[in-house]
């Protein structure tokens, strides 16, 4: 038997999603038939926000349903696209008439399936779509591939999204406002032990004592790099130091970190990172002004943490701290 | 309306014949599929349309091609959703009888966006590979009866199909497989041609 808590690995996802109904009821409804989730109010009179993705990541994406963040959000299995027929009823049911902005990741099939269903509405929905394309690990000189992966700059790009749409702002602005997040937005991740498969009960890679997966993705699959496991402070070091160089962050600018577990990292070692990454900005006179720090972009029980940064704006800040109310996030 | 023009029957039909010759012959997908790709394509688009049989239905071929698309939709992998697509646009053609214009004009719809979302063009080795040249022979044929122009893009779309062996992939499963797989015909542009091939008698 399986050591992945659940019933039939077919009905894990709706499940998941029945108990989020549970402890959430008064701010999300579950949609079955094609499944999807939606605010338990509809808004009216505002930009939809719409993101989804594969499971196995919770609380993204459907933990950010909610007032100042996203009007729904489309699950697929564990780690594969939803269907195009489950975004287009999605993006059916949240147009409010002021058009629809979808906050895709950057994988082939999320991709091709959310494009697909925006092409199919296209006579009768106004749909923009924001890429999400953060990992620095995935960095290439352009040989025509894929491109950067998207992992947890994705919480940033909601918010900001989500808070501008709540605010008024029209179509092109939320999607504009997406777009400059994602371009002033990196990511780096490490893990110390690979996630397990729900199915088999096995790890999707093995490491020896003393080592870590370095630039590991949200999938389970490997980094870039095997490296020898290191203390917290030289560790964060790593991981922020590439982070600052890629988003052109200069002494004087500020930022906002997402200090990321990725699904068995304690909140003890999170809190850790956490005051690591505000100890390094600080050496490099980097203000750290504004800090995520949770479980929120998960792979299943991978053991391991993401930070990203953000280069803020005044305007950036203040969609930030707008208020916001859902399962996940709430101030 | 006259003879020449393509009903809802005959497009109901014709997308009944399509799932008869794929359900029958799944095997021959997987096959090339299993040389090239991951061995589900086969069975992905046969139960994607044998779901779609019990479906069709409409007025005219655009509300048929529309009730053909959601299984397709409805599916993994990558070929099922840009089948899906494909329908989807076709039918946003002409709420009436198609003239061999209105085929060529929805086709032209339709292929684009594939080419588009799919990000793929002829010389890849995929589905695209069939589309395209179909989609030119019922844009430029002579014949003004829909049969007649179909059978054009049947031989268009066969041929499309046969000059993906001797390709190397640059997109989807088979494009890890790069020389390995060059012999070998891309089992969505084989597809593909059956589709039209499948106007052809009914």
């Amino acid at each position: 038997m399986s050591r992945f808590f659940m019933n039939e690995r077919e009905t894990l996802v709706p499940q998941a999603l029945e108990g989020l109904v549970e402890a959430h009821g008064g701010l999300v409804e579950v949609h079955t038939d094609p499944l999807f989730v939606t605010r338990r109010t509809p808004a009216t009179g505002k930009v939809a926000l719409l993101s989804g993705g594969g499971s196995g990541h919770e609380p993204l994406h459907t933990g950010f349903v909610g007032t100042g963040m996203l009007d729904a959000a489309v699950p697929g299995d564990v780690f594969a696209s939803p269907t195009a027929l489950q975004v287009r009823a999605a993006l059916r049911a949240v147009d409010a008439g002021e058009g629809t902005v979808m906050v895709v990741k950057n994988y082939t099939g999320d991709v091709l399936n959310f494009s697909i269903a925006a092409e199919l509405l296209a006579e009768t929905h106004r749909v923009e779509q924001v890429l999400v394309d953060d990992d620095l690990a995935t960095q290439k000189e352009d040989d025509g591939g894929p491109g950067r992966r998207g992992t947890a700059a994705v919480v940033a790009v909601e918010k900001v999204c989500g808070a501008a749409a709540e605010a008024g702002a029209p179509l092109s602005e939320v999607r504009a406002l997406g777009q400059d997040v994602v371009a002033r937005s990196a990511t780096l991740s490490v893990a110390f032990e690979a996630c397990t498969n729900p199915m088999t009960g096995k790890r999707s890679f093995e490491l020896e004592p003393g080592r870590m997966e370095f630039g590991v993705g949200i999938h389970g699959e490997r980094g870039i790099e095997t490296r020898a496991a290191t203390e917290a402070a030289a560790l964060v070091e790593s991981l922020v130091d590439p982070l600052v160089a890629s988003v052109g962050i200069r002494r004087g600018d500020r930022v906002l970190a997402i200090v990321n577990g990725l699904g068995a990292t304690h909140g003890l070692e999170l809190g850790v990172a956490a005051r690591e990454t505000r100890r390094v900005l600080d050496g490099r006179g980097v203000t750290l002004a504004r800090s995520l720090v949770g479980p929120y972009v998960t792979s299943l029980d991978m053991k391991g943490l993401s930070i990203t940064l953000t280069a803020l704006t005044d305007d950036l800040v203040k969609l930030w701290d707008a208020p916001v109310r859902t399962p996940a996030l709430a101030w | 309306m006259s003879d020449n023009e393509l009903t809802g029957a005959d497009a109901r039909a014709w997308l009944l014949a399509f799932a008869d010759r794929v359900v029958a012959d799944a095997d021959e997908l997987t096959e090339l599929d299993r040389q090239a790709g991951d061995g589900d394509f086969g069975w992905n688009i046969g139960s994607a349309l044998k779901r779609a049989r019990a479906n069709l239905d409409g007025d005219d071929p655009a509300a048929v091609f529309q009730s053909g698309s959601d299984t397709f939709l409805a599916s993994g992998g990558t070929s099922g959703p840009l089948f899906g697509l494909w329908f989807g646009r076709l039918g946003a053609g002409p709420s009436a009888s198609w003239s061999v214009p209105d085929l060529a004009g929805a086709f032209e719809t339709a292929t684009g966006a594939v080419r588009r979302l799919g990000k793929a063009e002829v010389g890849h080795k995929t589905m695209v590979d069939a589309m395209v040249p179909a989609t030119h022979a019922l844009a430029t044929t002579g014949s003004s009866h829909w049969r007649e122009a179909l059978r054009e893009a049947a031989v268009a779309a066969r041929a499309g199909a046969e000059s993906t062996s001797g390709m190397v992939a640059h997109r989807g499963r088979a494009s890890y497989l790069g020389e390995r797989a060059r012999e070998v015909l891309d089992p969505g542009a084989v597809s593909i041609a059956w589709f039209f091939e499948a106007a052809d008698g009914i």
